[in-house]
């Protein structure tokens, strides 16, 4: 009978998966991990919570935000590095030049050689440049290229493309029937009336369950005008009245 | 066990099958699980939660294992239960674990299918509290610790505690970890 595969140092793979759920580093020099995401490792490596001494440079070259650094750990030295989340499916992506945008709580770990910025859109980050980068998903990563509609639980991010935009199924949220649907799900709602629409040329990243990772901080934007919110605050405070009955809010200017 | 094809009997093994002083330890210990025996002739199935589930072909070693990632082990191994220091405290498990020794085999549970990683004397291993399982062979552990001024100030790097293995053996460990004390660290 033939035993489990037994790693050591030398056999551990170099920057790739050992199995679906777990990924191995080749580290020499610097990774940048989400915390709390590495199980195990060979050689000496230290993790230090960015902002650290020295380690304050990477702010400003790597991160671009003080506001979420805090959430991000730099590993350092030489050894092989074992990375997984939750026994969540983990893939490596190389980006060459380029440019990937991710939902925060499903990026893993990345390379230096790549810089992070909050996304416009809230909850999202991108990573701009060339490296490898490590992100995890619910089930296995599906790649579909636009045109293509997606619904928002399965969306693990997109890269090269515009940003994508909210389509609704019109015929289904129309008029104060479809108003009453949405609301309180008499006369059948599918759950499916809302989507992500990309266009364009690119990738867009899926995963195989509607089941969301928890979201991590992507930090605060600053409060200026004309700037995206999680929690808007250019929007008006009225909530839409049900059917939107001609947009009874907006005629009258509230 | 989830089903059986043949004839089965179980039993239920008081106080961890170990006889009174092994049923007295685990309480005094918190090991404690919950075993039957079956004994029989066919196939029996052993499941938990979906959970994957490894098998580990012991020869004369000892098995050391949290008795939440034990399944099932041959009726030959015996158990018992060992001191295990601070580990076990950093991964909230008490600090005792659970040992398997003699020939056969055991089959232990993990979230997400488990790696096994060799420890040699030039190779020491260090491990998450968390994403530990089990291990075999002649290891011995230390507690290492990066806790500084800066995690009480909330700037931790959340990697504060990991366990070293130096000498000769395997480590278990899965793909997943476990809610532990010194996690958010």
């Amino acid at each position: 009978m033939n035993g489990p595969v037994i790693h050591d140092a030398n056999t551990l793979p170099v920057d790739d998966n050992v199995n679906p759920y777990a990924f191995s580093v080749d580290l020499d020099g610097q990774w940048f991990l989400q915390k709390g995401k590495m199980i195990a490792y060979y050689g000496r490596i230290e993790f230090h919570g960015i902002g650290h001494g020295y380690l304050d440079a990477l702010i400003r070259t790597s991160f671009h935000s003080p506001m979420h650094a805090a959430d991000w750990v730099v590993a350092e030295g030489r050894g092989k590095m074992l990375l997984a989340d939750r026994s969540f499916d983990v893939n490596s992506y190389d980006l060459e030049d380029g440019n990937l945008t991710v939902r925060s709580g499903n990026l893993l770990a990345f390379q230096p050689s790549l810089s992070l910025k909050q996304s416009i859109i809230p909850g999202f980050l991108t990573l701009i440049g060339t490296g490898k980068f490590v992100a995890a998903s619910n089930g296995p990563v599906v790649f579909a290229e636009p045109p293509i509609r997606v619904a928002p639980q399965a969306l693990v991010g997109w890269a090269d493309c515009p940003s994508p935009c909210h389509h609704y199924d019109h015929q289904y949220l129309r008029g104060v029937l479809g108003g009453v649907r949405a609301w309180t799900g008499f006369g059948g709602t599918s759950g499916e009336e809302h989507q992500f629409e990309f266009v364009g040329a690119g990738t867009v990243l899926l995963q195989s369950t509607e089941q969301l990772m928890e979201e991590i901080p992507t930090g605060e934007t600053p409060e200026q005008d004309g700037v995206p919110h999680a929690s808007p605050h250019n929007q008006p405070s009225m909530p839409r009245m049900p059917g939107q009955l001609g947009d009874l809010q907006r005629r009258f200017g509230l | 066990m989830v089903a059986y094809e043949g004839e089965m009997s179980f039993k239920k093994m008081t106080g961890g099958g170990d006889g009174l002083r092994g049923m007295v330890t685990r309480r005094l210990t918190g090991e404690q699980m919950a075993v039957m025996e079956v004994k029989g002739r066919g196939t029996c199935y052993f499941a938990d939660r979906a959970s994957e589930i490894n098998l580990v072909t012991l020869r004369g070693e000892t098995l050391y294992v949290e008795s939440s990632n034990l399944l099932c082990t041959d009726g030959g191994l015996r158990t018992g239960t060992t001191f295990t220091g601070l580990r076990g405290a950093s991964q909230g498990n008490g600090l005792f674990t659970t040992t398997v020794e003699g020939t056969g085999q055991a089959a232990i549970m993990s979230d997400g299918s488990a790696i096994v990683l060799r420890v040699a004397p030039d190779m020491p291993l260090q491990v998450d509290p968390g994403a530990y399982i089990a291990h075999t062979g002649r290891l011995k552990q230390h507690f290492q610790s990066g806790v500084n001024f800066r995690t009480f100030i909330g700037e931790g790097s959340g990697e504060a505690f990991q366990i070293r293995f130096e000498g000769d053996g395997l480590v278990y460990v899965q793909p997943s970890e476990r809610n532990t004390i010194g996690g958010d660290l």
